[in-house]
């Protein structure tokens, strides 16, 4: 298993590289980043030369990808217009571990990413657990009460859940929550952030403001997961081994979760380890509609002024924890089926 | 322990792990605040006052001189005085001068290059220590040094020399008479004692620490930490040189979702909202929101392209152009996209009236007259098509704008208002980052592909300066950095634009500004649609608050809070 967990990190490498070749020549046709620098008007002529001079910016394509990935530490520029290159290149590139300096804010880009993460992983794990854990009760409950009343009336919502789009959701929810509750004297939840001012960032006030964001989200997946584990559920309560487990007298609880849940669970591993990577990119439309400071705001806040560098970093990060989560859920596998060897 | 046991404790172990690093993790500078953690039901007790603003914009750097964004700007005067700001009249006040320079007080020498600033004795920065001309000289320093990445060297680059001949003395010499100064000198001072020896050590302010977190200012408030995506904080200053200000702390929160602010706004969980749609605002109103409307300097406008080398020929007539402006119902636009909280600005100077002098008014909506107009050019329907032509031209017209949502909403409607008179508009949103992208980056724009373009703009206010249409701003090859992306080259134009940017005389100024704005109502190079003014909606708790169409903080330190 070490062996192959080893050769698969090595194939990763070379994808990785292709990744970002890719990546870099979409985001340089995304936009002009000084474009909109000059704030509600256009950036002034010179300023925008300048600036594309000493940010590197007017540099062909290839030489800046090239810069990105292995900095320009031995490059001199020519920045006081004497036709003399004086000012010695600064960046290290990726590949020794300087992802560059955002264009927007002149930070490193690990530090603008790194200010993000905890952020998103609060809420998107916290959802994510909410989601397994609440797909795993209501899958599990229609497949073994298929076509009763509850579970007509579960298979209902989980429609309605699914058909939502989540700006909707997320908007009745604050509005119902907080606007309307506040309105008629009910203890209300807060519109926006991670915290009130007058009381300041405390365990309590994230997590009390993390309620609206959490829900919204996992009312979707939440709705598409349990039909998935009502689905797989079902084939697998209708297989031999489940009729002869039965037979054989072990108790109803023993047949459900320790036989037909964790057999009904590898198609579902699938499902959860390809989502996980992606709770790294974080929920674009929730963090924004709740001014949650995550990963998913900072992609959309970056990528609209064309900020290569970031937009890179979170790209990049998310496509190694693709790479890892795969392995990982290949792991998952062999534990859940021991038929499966990678030796 | 089992191995679904050991996955349990993995992923209980990564939720609470992220809980207690999003706690402590995110800010720049300053920890968890310190305290019980109340429960869920539990109202807390008010120690602080606390206003909450709401920003739909983050900022992108707050440093003076490193940022154009209007959110920054405004915010320097928080914790980092102008010079000179401006009120609720867009009149200019001292603020760290004794008094503005004028040539009657001998501030401005009689040739406009000179101007003359004498400091007040009792400024000091918020560690206590006094700020000088020295200041003002490292400031000027930093905005031309090739080494740092300023957003803008504007105006300063107009600058010949600034001395010091005494502590409380600024002398700042122009290479050329500079009529624009007043609105665009000394907005954020650099503290020297602070950056000069990061500069000293690197060649360069870009990488100091003040830069990323200005701790130490001029103004009523000091800056105290900004959370990326989140929030700026901001504690009053006791060490502050004027009036104290009244509110303990200002809390910007970043909302980028209207939705959002609105909401916030009605549940009260804000104080002050920003750039309002004017969808929104019926519902803050019926809320018990005041909503202000403040004219920011900013109309939208269509430009015309008007050159034979480029554009439709059709525009190089008058005539054309002004069936356009008749044709449009730019009234109803403002009625009915806007609610009619917006009007259709009378000149490019709409938010400068003492330069709209005398007044004009927009061309009327008159699709008949434009008719007329268009036959008498020549301009008919001569193959049945529905679309006039002329010598085998169809009047097909390319517009341009960005993908706001009202733009295009305004673009459906300003085509379907010229079909009715003949002219096929062929419309183009474009993303802004695309749209405004250099001639040397084949930007559209500058690239002058489009017939009409349009976007928001004024004159570089509160100042009435504009340079667009200089004929020597026509972008070439040999001239790529041109900004006249009009392609208009008007001599009478091009000699009154020079002629104002040089007088300092504001009664010679304001005439010949008045020649341009009629050259322009004349000629229609432009259309104004709507005035584009800043919306805020102000919460019952906040007090005594104005705002000045420069920008919004100018009297941050008389703000206050009732219960």
């Amino acid at each position: 298993m070490t062996r192959y967990i080893i050769k698969r990190l090595i194939q990763g490498i070379p994808l990785l590289l292709i990744i970002s070749v890719i990546l870099f020549a979409l985001m340089m046709s995304m936009g002009d980043p000084v474009a909109t620098m000059g704030g509600r008007r256009v950036t002034r002529a010179a300023d925008y030369e300048r600036l594309k001079h000493q940010l590197g910016l007017d540099k062909p394509i290839y030489m800046q990808y090239f810069y990105w990935l292995v900095g320009n530490t031995w490059t001199m520029t020519d920045l006081d217009g004497d036709s003399i290159a004086e000012t010695p290149g600064t960046r290290l590139g990726i590949l020794r571990g300087d992802f560059g300096t955002s264009l927007v804010n002149r930070k490193p880009v690990m530090q603008v990413i790194g200010e993000r993460i905890p952020n998103t992983l609060i809420l998107m794990l916290t959802g994510e657990v909410i989601v397994i854990l609440g797909a795993l009760l209501v899958g599990v409950y229609s497949a073994l009460r298929q076509y009763s009343p509850l579970d007509h009336v579960v298979t209902a919502l989980s429609f309605i859940g699914y058909s939502m789009p989540i700006f909707f959701i997320a908007l009745l929810l604050m509005y119902v929550f907080a606007v309307l509750f506040k309105r008629w004297g009910l203890p209300y939840l807060p519109t926006v952030g991670m915290f009130d001012p007058q009381v300041g960032k405390t365990f309590g006030q994230v997590v009390y403001h993390m309620v609206l964001p959490v829900i919204s989200m996992s009312i979707v997946s939440l709705a598409s997961y349990s039909r998935y584990i009502r689905s797989t559920m079902l084939d697998v309560l209708n297989q031999d081994y489940i009729r002869t487990a039965r037979s054989k007298g072990l108790p109803r609880r023993s047949v459900i979760f320790v036989h037909a849940l964790k057999n009904a669970s590898l198609p579902i591993a699938t499902i959860v380890g390809l989502d996980l990577p992606f709770l790294l990119g974080g929920a674009v439309v929730t963090e924004r509609i709740f001014a949650w400071p995550g990963m998913g705001r900072l992609f959309l806040d970056h990528v609209q002024r064309a900020d290569t560098p970031v937009v890179m970093g979170i790209l990049m990060l998310v496509a190694v924890a693709v790479i890892v989560f795969q392995i990982i859920t290949d792991v998952v596998y062999a534990w859940l089926d021991p038929r499966i060897r990678y030796d | 322990m089992s191995k679904k046991s050991v996955l349990y404790v993995v992923f209980a172990t990564l939720v609470v792990a992220s809980l207690v690093l999003s706690g402590c993790g995110g800010a720049t500078t300053t920890p968890i605040v310190p305290g019980n953690t109340p429960r869920i039901s539990q109202t807390p007790v008010p120690e602080k006052r606390v206003a909450t603003l709401i920003f739909t914009q983050e900022f992108d750097n707050l440093a003076p001189l490193y940022s154009s964004m209007w959110f920054v700007w405004t915010t320097w005067q928080m914790f980092d005085h102008w010079a000179w700001e401006f009120d609720q009249n867009n009149e200019p006040f001292p603020r760290l001068v004794t008094e503005i320079p004028s040539v009657d007080n001998g501030g401005v020498s009689p040739d406009g290059r000179i101007i003359t600033m004498h400091l007040r004795n009792d400024i000091k920065w918020s560690d206590n220590v006094p700020m000088t001309a020295d200041d003002f000289i490292f400031t000027w320093e930093m905005a031309v040094s090739p080494q740092n990445t300023v957003a803008t060297t504007y105006p300063y680059d107009m600058i010949e020399s600034v001395t010091a001949p005494d502590p409380q003395t600024v002398v700042v010499t122009f290479t050329d008479p500079f009529a624009p100064w007043l609105a665009n000198l000394w907005h954020g001072i650099l503290p020297a004692h602070i950056l000069r020896p990061a500069y000293e050590a690197e060649g360069t302010i870009d990488n100091a620490a003040w830069l990323k977190s200005p701790t130490v200012g001029c103004g009523p408030y000091n800056f105290v930490e900004w959370e990326s995506g989140s929030y700026a904080r901001f504690v009053r200053n006791e060490n502050y040189w004027g009036t104290p200000a009244k509110i303990d702390e200002i809390f910007i929160r970043f909302v980028p979702d209207d939705a959002s602010q609105t909401a916030a706004l009605k549940a009260g969980d804000a104080d002050l909202g920003t750039f309002i749609s004017y969808s929104d605002v019926p519902t803050l109103q019926d809320a018990g929101l005041d909503i202000v409307i403040e004219p920011s300097g900013y109309d939208e406008f269509m430009f015309f392209l008007v050159n034979a080398e480029k554009g439709h020929p059709a525009l190089l007539d008058v005539r054309v152009r002004r069936a356009i402006a008749l044709a449009i119902d730019r009234d109803g636009i403002n009625l009915d996209l806007h609610f009619g909280l917006t009007k259709t600005p009378t000149s490019f100077w709409d938010g400068l009236p003492y330069y709209n002098n005398p007044p004009l008014q927009p061309y009327p909506y008159d699709p008949a007259e434009a008719n007329r107009l268009l036959d008498e050019a020549g301009w008919v329907d001569s193959n049945g098509n529905g679309i006039r032509d002329k010598d085998g031209v169809e009047l097909e017209i390319s517009h341009a704008t960005t993908i706001r949502e009202d733009r295009q909403d305004v673009q459906a409607v300003i085509q379907q208002d010229l079909a009715e008179v003949g002219i096929k508009l062929d419309v183009n949103p474009v993303d802004d980052t695309l749209y405004f992208a250099s001639y040397a980056d084949n930007g559209p724009a500058a690239r002058g592909e489009f017939d009409i373009q349009e976007w928001s703009d004024g004159p570089l206010f509160p100042d009435p300066d504009i340079y667009y249409w200089l004929c020597d701003q026509i972008p070439t090859d040999e001239n790529p950095t041109g900004e006249n992306w009009f392609y208009i080259c008007d001599e009478e134009l091009d000699r009154l634009i020079r002629l104002q940017s040089t007088q300092v005389d504001p009664v010679a100024r304001r005439d010949t500004i008045s020649q341009i704005n009629q050259l322009f109502y004349e000629k229609v190079y432009i259309i104004g649609m709507w005035q584009d003014p800043d919306v805020y909606a102000v919460g019952s708790r906040l007090q005594n608050v104005k705002f000045s169409g420069v920008t919004m903080f100018y009297n941050i330190a008389e703000w206050d809070l009732v219960p």
